[in-house]
């Protein structure tokens, strides 16, 4: 156990949440004291049970729970696996450890060896996967409300972020400006970041690292004032709740720029609204008022009041066909309602009329200048983005 | 004091010429069966049927043979209540000497299987047999070596002694020497032995066989089915011939004598009714309707009898096994998982009475075929051949298991006992029961009725092995649930790791939980609690 360099962010977090996940956990004692059956009352992951609360602008859970009674021999083991789960991350939390999910897997990873009814010997895993002690720490994160980010539970870190912006991580200030070529990852525990001071207007967000380089070194962020962040494909967790944190305590708009295509717009969607099969953590995660900048339909084909931004033979090089998965995909988005306002639907009917995509290098390949000093600030100049 | 049998002299002669074939004495083999069956029937007879426990003794050995015949000794002895001197000569002696010519349900019929196998023993092996016997009471042991004259149908005594008995010795010990093929006959009278002792359990059995190894069933219990009592025919069931038999035996003076004297089930008025009803004078003598040559009045009255409405028969002079014995019997050669018998209340056809009894065995060391085994027995005589035929093959045969939740193959054993005064066998080989519309009807009910308790004793033992998986499960899943929950319940203030054993309070607590909320009968868990249960299945969880 050790004591040095953990902060009292840090200390404070950790308390809150043993607190909370001891709180959970001790009415199972209770029960079990007074010989009633135990359960453990989760409320659903399922589709079914994830609603888009427009509001709110996000995913969120419905009401629907699910009991896990221990006497229910179905689901005994889940039982027994939630617990163990619940077990390791509360002391991990007292003894002021940093598990990854991994570690979690192995701590609680333990071979029960038993007798059967007919006095053979048999063995069996407390889990087997990684997929299942996931999937308890999921269970104890939407039973808790408390994010795996907030029990200290670290995982890769795929987010970048550079900036005119200073912030406090642990007992140190970082200029998020003087990282030379490079750029700071994004922690497993954004929450424990404190923001110092801000000189930017707007945070830009895009999909493809490469892209997030180029516009790095062309000084794009400088010139612009904006905080340039990459989620470097599907984003994670941390640089949702990043993103997140941006807008909402410095009020800063956030513009998402991604391919022109359904896994483009469908990563949009999960800074926006949160992911249909993790719901539970849109609350804290999405940001629902990120716009999606680019690159749209229109950008390729125009529109009644808007010229291309690519004429008529760049377009034959630059565009790609279709793929039967990416049309499945995009008739999926159509139903759903945060894609169903007008603008979306515009886009979607093209891009299924159309039947071709645009990557967003195509872009950088008619001139990164072209990207950076032209489409982007006038995008945001002229709004045309979608909401 | 001992109870002799009633002796009683036949006029029927020249016998055995027809009776080689159907007394079962067709080869060597079936004649060794034959003759083992007939020695052994008469001392379960003189023995359980007198309220004797019985010891019997079986021993076959190889006669040299001066030529290619294959011949074999055998000897049957038991605890029996012995032969009287007297009578000895013509009980071993004489065709169609019987004591059993009497309306009385014993093994035997007729008392002319021991003396095939005398015959059969002399005609094969120029041999006599020899009889030691003492009664009961009697202060002497008797010797006699003896032989059929064939043409006169007379025992001859070729050799004969007598001891003072030294002790409280009574019983009978035949030998006699006869053709025979061991080899062919081995499987079919190891069968038979073993038949025996399912249906006697309370009888000690040892068998020697040529190649002396000894098979000993052991009495398992002490407890026997009643003696039965003997009777007088009812009116329904007789025919022509045993019309004659008591028309010359009598010592009635007059039909109404005669008809109340000689049947059951007659009284006065009856009788002066019936003999109205057919024409014949209440004071005409008997004897004189033995004069009518050819039968025509005899067969007259026979078939007045049957249609006439007499008292039913009384079955009080049958004598079943009981369930208990059936299921003693079973549990003795199976060791089942489940066994249950049913005995039904009499019942008569033709106008014989008639018991049947049924057993049914599950599991244990029965082994599992397509089709249940069937033990068959008449009077408490196994039947070994012509199963197929039997009216309770046939009734087993339309059973439908998967009603029962049975599927086959699977261990099952079907005990069908049939007790009557008159066995309806399909044939003179007395190996089948035909199928008497009155007796199948009885045996598919006890037989339905048992597939039902079998059947929910089944579904009992599935719920309660449910119950058991169920409390695995839990069990191997307490410790690790218990130490989790442990270290939760330990404060961030207070904080310290968890030492072995720290979670026996919650540990406890599961046990008891468990218990109250899963009922699991002392079926299975044997005598000891379901929390001791769980608790064992926990002491044996390791988790590494």
């Amino acid at each position: 156990m050790t004591h040095v360099n953990i902060d009292k962010v840090d200390v404070d977090a950790r308390r809150r949440a043993a607190n909370i996940m001891r709180e959970s956990i001790l009415p199972i004692l209770r029960d079990i004291s007074k010989l009633k059956p135990p359960k453990l009352v989760i409320p659903k992951r399922t589709l079914s049970n994830t609603i888009f609360d427009p509001e709110k602008g996000i995913l969120v859970l419905g009401e629907e729970v699910l009991e896990r009674n221990l006497l229910d021999i179905g689901e005994t083991r889940r039982f027994m696996q939630t617990l163990l789960m619940a077990s390791i991350i509360y002391q991990a939390l007292i003894e002021n450890e940093y598990p990854t999910i991994r570690d979690l897997y192995y701590r609680g990873k333990h071979t029960i060896i038993y007798k059967d009814l007919t006095r053979r010997h048999k063995e069996e895993n407390t889990w087997d996967e990684q997929s299942e002690s996931d999937s308890a720490l999921r269970d104890l994160e939407v039973m808790t409300g408390l994010l795996r980010e907030e029990m200290l539970i670290l995982s890769k870190e795929k987010g970048k972020v550079v900036g005119d912006m200073r912030i406090k991580s642990g007992p140190d200030v970082i200029d998020l400006s003087k990282l030379g070529h490079g750029a700071y990852a994004i922690e497993s525990t954004p929450d424990l970041i404190e923001f110092l001071d801000v000189n930017a207007e707007f945070v830009l967000v895009v999909e493809k690292d490469a892209v997030f380089q180029q516009l790095h070194r062309i000084g794009f962020w400088k010139q612009y004032k904006c905080i340039l962040i990459t989620g470097a494909g599907q984003p994670d967790r941390a640089t949702r709740r990043f993103v997140r944190r941006l807008n909402e305590e410095l009020n800063l708009p956030v513009y998402i720029l991604t391919d022109s295509d359904p896994y483009g717009w469908n990563i949009y969607s999960v800074f926006k609204v949160g992911s249909i099969t993790l719901s539970y953590e849109s609350e804290r995660l999405a940001t629902p008022k990120a716009k999606f900048l680019g690159v749209s339909m229109t950008d390729i084909f125009g529109d009644k009041n808007k010229k291309p931004y690519i004429s008529e033979s760049e377009r034959k090089n630059f565009i790609i066909k279709a793929k039967e998965r990416d049309i499945k995909r995009a008739k999926e988005l159509m139903n759903y309602s945060w894609f169903q306002t007008e603008k979306w639907r515009r886009e979607l009917q093209l891009f299924l009329e159309k039947k071709v995509k645009l990557e967003i290098e195509a872009l950088t390949g008619k001139g990164l200048k072209f990207l950076a000093h032209q489409y982007i600030p006038e995008k945001i100049q002229t709004k045309d983005w979608i909401d | 004091m001992s109870r002799l049998e009633n002796f009683r002299e036949m006029s029927v002669a020249e016998f055995f010429a027809k009776y080689r074939e159907v007394a079962g004495f067709s080869n060597p083999a079936r004649a060794l069966y034959q003759t083992i069956r007939e020695l052994v029937e008469n001392s379960l007879d003189a023995t359980d049927g007198h309220g004797i426990l019985p010891e019997i003794r079986i021993f076959i050995e190889k006669v040299n043979s001066s030529n290619e015949k294959s011949l074999c000794r055998v000897t049957v002895e038991d605890n029996g209540i012995g032969v009287p001197p007297t009578v000895m000569p013509e009980a071993f002696g004489k065709v169609l000497f019987s004591s059993k010519y009497v309306i009385r349900q014993t093994r035997g019929m007729y008392g002319i299987g021991v003396k095939a196998a005398v015959l059969y023993g002399q005609v094969t092996t120029g041999s006599y047999v020899e009889v030691i016997s003492s009664t009961k009471g009697s202060s002497y042991i008797y010797m006699k070596r003896l032989y059929i004259d064939m043409k006169r149908n007379e025992p001859v005594i070729v050799e004969e002694a007598q001891w003072r008995k030294p002790g409280l010795w009574h019983g009978t010990r035949v030998s006699l020497a006869i053709e025979c093929d061991w080899p062919r006959a081995k499987s079919r009278v190891l069968e038979y032995v073993k038949r025996t002792a399912i249906i006697a359990p309370y009888a000690d059995i040892i068998l020697q066989t040529p190649e002396e190894e000894i098979i000993y069933f052991p009495r398992t219990t002490r407890k026997m089915p009643k003696p039965p009592r003997e009777s007088k025919p009812h009116p329904h069931g007789i025919d022509v011939e045993t019309l004659k038999q008591m028309l010359t035996n009598t010592k009635a003076k007059t039909m109404l004598e005669f008809m109340e004297a000689e049947f059951q089930s007659v009284g006065k008025i009856t009788a002066l009714k019936f003999l109205e009803t057919i024409g014949l004078k209440h004071n005409m003598r008997p004897k004189k309707l033995l004069k009518d040559s050819n039968g025509a009045i005899l067969a007259r009255i026979v078939d007045s009898m049957r249609l006439f409405k007499f008292k039913p028969p009384r079955s009080d002079y049958l004598s079943p096994l009981g369930k208990e014995l059936i299921k003693i019997g079973l549990t003795r050669m199976y060791s089942p998982e489940w066994v249950d018998a049913i005995t039904r209340p009499a019942r008569v056809y033709q106008g014989h009475p008639f018991i049947v009894e049924v057993g049914l065995a599950y599991g244990g060391s029965i082994p599992s075929l397509e089709e249940p085994i069937l033990l068959r027995y008449a009077n408490k005589i196994p039947l070994i051949y012509e199963e197929r035929e039997d009216v309770s093959y046939k009734v087993l045969k339309d059973i439908n298991w998967k009603n029962y939740e049975i599927n086959m193959p699977a261990p099952i054993v079907v005990l069908v006992h049939v007790a009557s005064t008159k066995i309806p066998y399909r044939g003179v080989g007395k190996e089948s029961i035909s199928d008497v519309p009155e007796l199948e009807q009885e045996i598919r009910a006890c037989i339905l009725e048992l597939a039902r308790r079998l059947r929910r004793y089944l579904s009992y033992k599935e719920r309660e092995a449910e119950a058991m998986r169920k409390v695995v499960v839990l069990a191997k899943y307490i410790p690790e649930i218990s130490r989790s929950l442990k270290i939760i319940s330990k404060s961030p203030d207070e904080w310290k790791p968890l030492e072995p054993n720290e979670e026996k309070d919650i540990v406890d607590a599961l046990i008891k939980l468990i218990a109250n909320y899963i009922e699991v009968s002392k079926l299975i868990t044997g005598k000891s609690s379901v929390e001791d249960m769980i608790r064992d299945i926990i002491s044996e969880v390791k988790i590494s």
